[in-house]
């Protein structure tokens, strides 16, 4: 144990410092204490803040998680439990410092009477008491300071561990692997009859839960499919095509707006069927994809994410503006907006919805698939890879991209459509940049290019927040800390992309020990 | 016969102007060199003539025809091919993946595994890596990759931009065979090279490019005996 390695376990006690402190300014600290006493089957009363031991809860948590990086930090191999457990607690006791004077800062300010939430919006004086325990800002300080002394150099403890534990896990690991290739669940893989029988599993499942689960599920599931909806289409742009395209909700505002116009009373009365009504959305929106693809899309990388940024946010200010409220009511929005229809009769409860985007989500996963393993497919492949050299093989880039984003953009139509039908009701504010920016996230969390990341991202992204409301205010927080978390675990995405045609095999292995693999 | 005939073109970047008036010509048959020290211009050449960037002004023939508004992928379908510097295969797609990109101009199936045998029996080492990504191989069979990805669209005139770049010495040999090979089964090869002496030991005649401009031109052994040529681009002694 050196000053370099005081300096690394330092460093990283002052980067949970950063951390503690910002979580504590937005007011995040009460959230997770108030999520784990949940978590634990105690609902936290309105007005209330949740009990001490979840803030500790969560404090030690991250305690835990500062030890353990320091100590890793010392990269020693194999690791001297004294140098770790004296890294986790220098990096515990500098966050811990920086716990007390943030305690002692707020806490003084609050008990001068200083309205510190003039200036952040989440700090209510009941948030900074919870924080220093009820305590003194001095006492709570150092409450503060202790927990995270002690729990980084429990962290530190764990690693030892871990770094005992490693070979014999390893060896467990190999046991494991050797055991489900060997028994039947590898066999059950295997056969081809139960890819069906899940399969068929799934759509009964589908025809099922939507009669079954109410409307509250329907709604949410709903909201997930067409955020699916959205995601195949823009996967197709981005993933297949190589185009970051950031304005995508341009698209879907289109759809939504030409469904509505043409479908409900106010302002133009035409109330056309509500089958027609989706089939000119999805027209109108590619056409507009073809319009803008025409001027921008020979403009490549950040000029085209730039560009098309700009473009999402125009569409929404005109729909809004003065300029187009003869046609558009402004931003009133249009309401009563008609349901689908079938046969003649009403087919718009929330289990007809939820069908109609299932239905809506299978015919796009169809068609997306049967584009990408085409010529087309090919095509954009290529483009995505090396547009220059694709041109030299012969592909039509410009066309093709112009296709790309058609077809995208006729996904986001039908979605928007679906969204207005849904909702009886669109305005300017359900077209915002943070829907683009929301399909994009959950594009590429879910692994670009691959249509099975693009569900589970829409689950992950669309689906879970929803489920959390807790989280519903820190939704930008969590996609920062997801988007981190899987750059780190993994970079290709939930579920990356992969051509089954073709093995992905790098170069052999350099050893092979044991010869089974 | 003249196959290629570059009169006179002028290309800008911005405000760089990269070409200044360059021109120049090849005989069907003919392996010819352009050689030049980084940045003369010699890969905005080749990409002029496969219009994968536009001139603004001079002319273009192939076969007697003007091709100057001719776009990119109609370059391809006249069997002119432009295998770019550096390497440029598709690092994501397997080796089989990349030759058949090559053939994307083709529909014909049958011919299309013809030719990729042909590509095989040329290079075996990548039979032995058929299924493997593109950027997972060495920089050799990347080159010979990108090589073959441009025989598959069976060009008449291949435009080779710097196939020697950062090889090592024995594989640019190899290289060199083939590119002397190529050209005997009946391709005409325009071909751009650092590498002076190993171009212009292939080539039947060669332009030397300095800063836009073609400043000598000759037959390949007159260049080869050129005392500039040989100062500038064949380490002095020669
Ligand atoms: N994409 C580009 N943008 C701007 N300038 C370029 C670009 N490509 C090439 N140039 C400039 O054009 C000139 C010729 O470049 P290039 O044809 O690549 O030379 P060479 O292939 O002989 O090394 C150089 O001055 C280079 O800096
Ligand atoms: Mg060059």
């Amino acid at each position: 144990m050196n000053n370099l390695h005081i300096q690394k376990s330092a460093k990283n006690g002052l980067v949970f410092a950063v951390i503690i402190i910002f979580l504590a300014l937005i007011g995040f600290t009460v959230t997770a204490a108030s999520m784990i006493q949940k978590v634990f089957g105690v609902e936290v009363s309105v007005g209330t803040m949740p009990k001490y031991s979840a803030l500790i809860a969560f404090l030690a948590f991250i305690g835990l998680w500062n030890g353990w990086r320091a100590a890793k930090q010392t990269e020693e191999h194999p690791l001297q439990a004294g140098h770790a457990i004296l890294a986790g607690l220098a990096s515990g006791f500098v966050t811990g410092l920086f716990a007390l004077g943030y305690s002692l800062i707020v806490g003084t300010l609050q008990s001068n009477g200083v309205n510190v939430r003039v200036y952040l919006s989440s700090l209510s004086p009941e948030s900074i008491i919870y924080f220093l325990f009820g305590q003194s800002p001095l006492s709570g300080g150092f409450i503060q300071l202790s927990l995270s002394t002690v729990s980084a150099a429990f962290g530190a403890l764990l690693v030892i561990f871990w770094d005992r534990s490693q070979h014999q896990f390893l060896i467990w690991k190999q046991k494991l692997s050797a055991w489900g290739n060997a028994s039947w669940p590898a066999k059950l893989r295997r056969n081809v009859f139960v890819g069906y029988i899940a399969m068929g599993v799934v759509l009964l499942l589908l025809v099922i839960l939507p009669r079954t689960w109410g409307s509250y599920w329907n709604y949410v599931m709903g909201t997930v499919g067409i955020y699916v909806l959205l995601g195949i289409g823009l996967n197709i742009i981005v993933g297949y095509s190589g185009q970051l395209v950031l304005g995508y909700v341009a698209f879907f505002a289109i759809g939504a707006y030409s469904f509505a116009l043409v479908t409900a009373p106010e302002p133009h009365n035409l109330n056309w069927n509500f089958w027609i009504a989706i089939l000119v959305a999805v027209v109108a929106s590619a056409i507009s994809g073809v319009l803008i693809g025409l001027p921008i899309l020979r403009l490549r990388g950040d000029y085209l994410a730039i560009v098309t940024l700009g473009f999402g946010e125009i569409i929404r200010i005109l729909i809004k503006s003065d300029l187009l409220k003869e046609i558009t009511l402004g931003p009133r929005g249009i309401r009563n907006i008609a349901g689908p229809t079938l046969f003649g009769k009403s087919f718009s409860s929330d289990s007809d919805f939820m069908y109609l985007i299932i239905l809506a989500v299978l015919l796009s996963i169809f068609l997306a698939r049967r584009w990408q393993e085409s010529r087309i497919g090919r095509a954009w492949l290529a483009i995505s890879q090396d547009e220059t050299v694709a041109q030299a093989t012969g592909v039509d880039t410009y066309k093709y991209k112009l296709l790309a984003l058609a077809i995208g953009a006729a996904f986001a139509g039908l979605g928007g459509a679906i969204f207005a039908s849904r909702n009886q009701f669109t305005g300017p504010e359900d077209h915002v940049l943070m829907v683009s920016i929301n399909v994009l996230c959950l594009v590429i969390v879910g692994g670009m290019g691959s249509i099975p990341g693009v569900i589970l991202g829409a689950f992950a992204l669309k689906g879970l927040p929803e489920i959390l409301r807790e989280l519903e205010s820190y939704r930008l927080l969590v996609f920062g800390a997801l988007l981190v978390l899987m750059m780190i675990v993994r970079p290709e995405g939930l579920w990356p992309a992969t051509r089954p045609k073709y093995e992905e095999n790098s170069p052999p292995p350099v050893t092979v020990e044991g010869g089974s693999r | 016969m003249m196959m290629l005939d570059v009169q006179g073109i002028n290309v800008y970047y911005g405000a760089i102007h990269a070409l200044k008036g360059i021109s120049f010509h090849l005989n069907e048959g003919e392996i010819v060199a352009l050689i030049g020290a980084n940045g003369a211009g010699k890969s905005t050449s080749l990409s002029a003539i496969s219009r994968v960037i536009s001139t603004r002004s001079g002319a273009i023939f192939y076969k007697g025809e003007s091709i100057i508004n001719t776009p990119p992928q109609d370059i391809v379908t006249r069997r002119i091919i432009q295998v770019p510097e550096g390497r440029r295969i598709f690092p994501r797609m397997s080796v089989v993946e990349n030759l058949e990109m090559g053939a994307y101009i083709h529909n014909d199936r049958g011919k299309i595994e013809k030719n990729m045998e042909a590509m095989f029996a040329r290079f075996p080492r990548l039979r032995e890596r058929r299924k493997q990504l593109g950027g997972t191989l060495s920089g050799g069979e990347q080159q010979m990759l990108a090589i073959a990805r441009g025989l598959m669209a069976e060009p008449e005139l291949l435009l080779l931009d710097e196939p020697s770049m950062g090889l090592a010495p024995i594989i640019v040999e190899q290289i060199f065979d083939i590119i002397q090979d190529i050209n005997q089964h009946g391709t005409s090869i325009l071909l751009v090279e650092q590498n002076a002496q190993m171009a212009l030991s292939i080539a039947n005649r060669g332009y030397v490019l300095e800063t836009g401009r073609v400043v000598l031109e000759g037959s390949a052994d007159d260049l080869l005996d050129n005392p500039h040529v040989q100062e500038a681009y064949l380490g002095g002694g020669g």
